[in-house]
């Protein structure tokens, strides 16, 4: 098993780990880096919990190769809000009360702004259909599909409510 | 106190954003498996590969000799002491207790399911974990195996459980029957009957079980887990997984992703405590999906048939249910499980005579347990059938025979002889009613419909409690404390796990306090920082913990309005405080900040000083009983079997909505698991070898965002003068009424009524054509 060193960039920033071909992205960011963010649901891509961005586009990071992000640009749920404020996504979350533990949440939001970036006008029937690979067993999701709705609103408005 | 218009309130009644989740959108929230301590290893368990077998040796020398592992124990390893995972249990009364079957170890020699645990390992990474599991070997004596309940029963069936006779867990008469069953039956006009069985339904919390355990020097263990019921956990792993005593325990609830019951019991907590203790050092246990689905949680399968006698009126006359339930492999929430359907489902209807009976077996399934609604799902889907039958055989509208026979204000509650205080149950079915739009789309008993897709409405109803007085230990504490700056701190013990409870006792004690809501920490998850609580479960935590917290603001309250008198040479009766300041009511520009009183407490150079606090308390034998009705429309394809939901509707009698869009949430998710819980999900056992085929999220079918349909949620209002500002509990109630309602619409569209769940399209075409109406 060769070891090697690999550097990640996540949320704008370089991060050198040691990794081994069979690692998994998921555990590199958790463990090695320490972005715990990103949560294991099932480590089978049935739940997108471990949602991040690869270049812009979500990826189930428990079924990632690491090695095979290394020197692409990640984001993770840590990286999306400018500074110290709430991304308008996570906002219109928290003010919908669709989250309610919170485990699906982060996957949730990275999986929005994948959605919003692409079609920033979707209708219910997208936004359920581009959701359908993220599990929430709290909410129902009827709050997330509007949080989800109001976000759009809110970003197609440069960002005010 | 109780019948304040909601403008009279500043928190209460209001949609005020929770103080966890923007912490839960930004990755900021810690969650057990998050928690990383200087110098921690990773436990990992090794797990039966087969339902009955006995160890016969283990060699954990390869294992042992992998660098990085630090420690291999077995059954050897640990103590000889026999627990249940039912952490809830340690809330029973003493005779109770004694029924609970201290069934459990830490490890043990004998694997009784598929998934059993049989070794456990602790190593520097989780990579090195897992390859030590692969290198334990291990010698079983594999046994003939038992997985279905009645099988059990027969004479010569394996026997789970070493030096059992037989596999008879437990039997339990409901502690309310009376009348002469036989006898009543006899002499009713009618008599209704309905058998079928519940699934077992995964609670399926999305964050995995994970644990971790610290011993410090003086042999004191601090737990990280996400436990509903922390403190009767610190009691469990002190008394009986260990003999250390409760003051030896420290239980620290971090973020909880999802509960659903399945944290009243033990998870891996006493394995990882065990493996901190050989190693000397903190040691994290993580649990995979598939061993989730492999385990010891899921809701109780049980067997049921309900009788319900009616007279020439269409009242009631007599009601029996007779259970059989599935304990699996291990006793854990068999008994409470098994007397709480009872309970619920013989306490919602008005019967002269009433006949309860439930049989707890071991088989050699996954252990089950309780999951939310903890028995009220599994006794509503039959009794909401047969209630339906009855109707039917009278001729009466379903809306109308409910009306007549549900249980009202001053009869007994589900748990006699308490009383009924309020029940918006009357309101809740006429409201629900017009939703679904009941008047124009039930046309009566057989409406005979016809062509392939068919529409039909039903309904369901449910009681159920709020907090555990009468049955359980039922107490709560909160300690409130202002700060200098008029700033409180609120320490109560809830488990939050997503329901919002944070908020919710925030907002009581501050609409109490005459605080600011956002002047208020709720402080929660340490049991060195908390008093003693018996958790969040029977939905009990913003009516009983509400009431602590409540009582401990409002003496709060009356220190600040003494101590503002003097600082304003008035006298005290004419004063009130109010959104953090103290006024005269005669002349509100007479006041001071409580920041100011509060500040004046404790920087008292004289000898009056005072850091303003009270300790609050909630103790009840009384569970203040809350009422809902649900309503589906469906429409099923008769050619597919496919049952297409296209409207839900919940009316809860909620007493009073703290915060309505928490309590909107709460129903909108309990309604969505009753969607589940009546169309899909079902942990499917092989009834060859014992094992879970559905293992997966992909085999196991949770609803995902595109297959909810419409759920309207009523949020019916009528304070209860028991309750804090008037409300009962809520949260577990939005999943019952769900199942019983589609199956109650099933028959109103195709004349067929399938037996168990989840109803899946091939079970309504054998009804179907079973019934001679199919395609
Ligand atoms: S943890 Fe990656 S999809 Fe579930
Ligand atoms: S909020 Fe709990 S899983 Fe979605």
């Amino acid at each position: 098993m060769a070891k090697e060193i690999a550097t990640f960039i996540v949320n704008g920033q370089g991060y050198e780990v040691i990794v081994e071909p069979h690692m998994l992205l998921i555990d590199v960011l958790r463990d090695s880096i320490g972005l715990v963010g990103t949560k294991y649901g099932c480590g089978a891509g049935d739940c997108g919990a471990c949602t991040v961005l690869l270049e812009g586009k979500p990826v189930f990071a428990c079924l990632t190769l690491a090695v095979t992000a290394r020197d692409r640009s990640l984001t993770t749920i840590e990286g999306l809000a400018d500074g110290a404020g709430l991304h308008p996504i996570q906002q219109a979350f928290v003010d919908a009360g669709a989250v309610q533990c919170g485990f699906c949440t982060p996957g949730m939001v990275l999986t929005t702004k994948a959605l919003l970036d692409e079609n920033p006008e979707p209708t219910r029937g997208e936004i359920k259909a581009f959701l359908a690979g993220n599990l929430c067993r709290c909410t129902g999701y009827v709050k997330i599909v509007e949080a989800v709705e109001s976000a759009a609103g809110i970003l197609r408005n440069g960002g005010a409510r | 106190m109780t019948n304040e218009p909601h403008s009279e309130f500043s928190s209460v009644g209001k949609s005020l954003a929770r103080p966890d989740v923007a912490a839960k959108a930004t990755g900021a929230a810690r969650f057990s498996a998050d928690i990383a301590l200087p110098g921690m290893l990773i436990g990992r368990i090794l797990t039966s590969p087969h339902a009955h077998a006995r160890i016969v040796a283990i060699d954990t020398s390869r294992a042992k000799a992998l660098p990085g592992v630090a420690a291999v124990i077995t059954h050897a390893d640990v103590p000889k002491r026999g627990f249940t995972r039912s952490v809830m249990a340690e809330g029973l009364p003493p005779f109770a207790y004694e029924t609970e079957n201290l069934d459990q170890y830490i490890l043990s020699d004998k694997a009784r399911y598929i998934g059993d645990w049989v070794a456990a390992v602790a190593a520097v990474d989780l990579y090195v974990a897992e390859r030590a599991l692969d290198l334990i070997e291990v010698e079983y004596e594999v046994l003939p195996a038992v997985f279905d309940p009645e099988d059990a029963l027969a004479p010569g069936a394996p026997v789970v459980h070493k030096g059992w006779k037989d596999n008879v867990a437990g039997v339990i008469e409901h502690p309310f029957n009376r009348g002469d069953l036989d006898a009543a039956l006899a002499s009713s006009a009618h008599v209704a009957e309905f058998s079928g069985r519940n699934s077992r339904q995964k609670q399926a919390h999305m964050e995995p079980d994970a644990a971790i355990a610290s011993w410090d020097d003086k042999g004191r263990l601090t737990v990280w887990s996400p436990s509903q019921n922390a403190h009767l956990a610190k009691k469990a792993m002190g008394r009986r997984v260990f003999d250390i005593g409760e003051g030896n325990v420290r239980w620290i609830t971090p973020a909880v992703g999802g509960g659903f019951g399945a944290r009243l019991s033990f998870g891996v907590e006493p394995v990882a405590a065990m493996l901190a203790k050989v190693t000397g050092r903190p040691v994290k246990v993580l649990v995979t999906r598939e061993e989730d689905f492999n385990g010891w949680n899921s809701r109780t399968e049980q067997r049921q048939t309900i009788r319900v006698g009616v007279g020439e009126a269409g009242e009631i006359t007599a009601i029996e249910q007779d259970v059989l339930s599935d304990s699996g492999a291990y006793f854990s929430h068999s008994g409470t499980i098994s007397a709480v359907n009872m309970q619920s489902t013989l306490g919602v209807m008005r019967s002269p005579v009433v006949r309860g009976k439930a049989l707890m077996v071991y088989t050699n399934n996954p252990t089950a347990s309780g999951m939310r609604g903890y028995g009220n799902p599994e006794g509503s889907f039959i009794l909401q059938q047969a209630l339906d039958i009855a109707a039917e055989k009278c001729g009466m509208d379903p809306v109308d025979f409910r009306l007549k026979n549900a249980r009202g204000p001053g009869e007994p509650s589900m748990w006699e002889p308490q009383a009924i205080t309020t029940c918006a149950l009357p309101e809740c079915i006429r409201r629900g009613a017009v939703a679904i739009g009941w008047d124009q789309k039930w046309h009566g008993w057989g409406a005979g419909k016809e062509g392939r897709y068919r529409r039909g409405v039903g309904m369901s109803i449910m009681t159920h409690a709020s907090g555990a007085g009468g049955f359980l230990l039922e107490h709560s504490t909160a300690v409130m404390k202002l700060d200098e700056d008029g700033t409180a701190s609120l320490s109560v013990s809830p488990c939050e796990m997503g329901q919002g409870i944070l908020g919710v006792l925030a907002q009581i004690a501050a609409e109490g306090a005459g605080l600011r809501y956002e002047d208020v920490r709720t402080v929660t998850g340490d049991t060195d920082v908390t008093l003693f609580d018996i958790g969040t479960h029977a939905s009990r935590s913003t009516y009983a913990i509400g009431n602590a917290a409540l009582d401990a603001a409002r003496k709060v309250k009356a220190i600040v309005v003494e101590r503002a008198a003097r600082m304003l040479g008035v006298e005290s009766e004419g004063l009130d405080v109010r959104d953090g300041r103290v006024f005269a009511v005669a002349d509100s520009s007479v006041g001071v900040s409580v920041a100011e009183v509060a500040h004046a407490g404790i920087y008292e150079y004289g000898t009056d000083a005072r850091h303003i606090m009270a300790t609050g308390k909630h103790q009840s034998v009384m569970h203040c009983p809350n009422f809902q009705a649900g309503f589906a429309e469906i429409e099923v394809d008769v050619e597919t079997g496919v049952i297409k939901v296209l409207k839900l509707v919940i009316a809860h009698d909620i007493g009073r909505a703290i915060n309505p869009l928490t309590v909107e949430g709460c129903l909108e998710g309990g309604a969505a698991q009753g969607l589940g819980y009546a169309l899909t999900e079902d942990l499917v056992i092989d009834k060859g070898t014992g094992k879970v085929v559905s293992d997966s999220f992909a085999t196991y079918k949770m609803l995902s965002a595109l297959d909810m349909p419409e759920v309207e949620v009523i949020l019916v209002e009528e304070p209860d003068p028991t309750g804090p500002f008037g409300a009962k509990g809520v949260g577990e109630t939005g999943i019952t009424n769900v199942a019983p309602a589609i199956a109650n619409a099933l028959y109103d569209a195709a004349g067929v009524r399938v037996h168990s769940l989840p109803i899946t399209p091939e079970k309504v075409l054998e009804a179907l054509r079973a019934h001679g109406a199919g395609a």
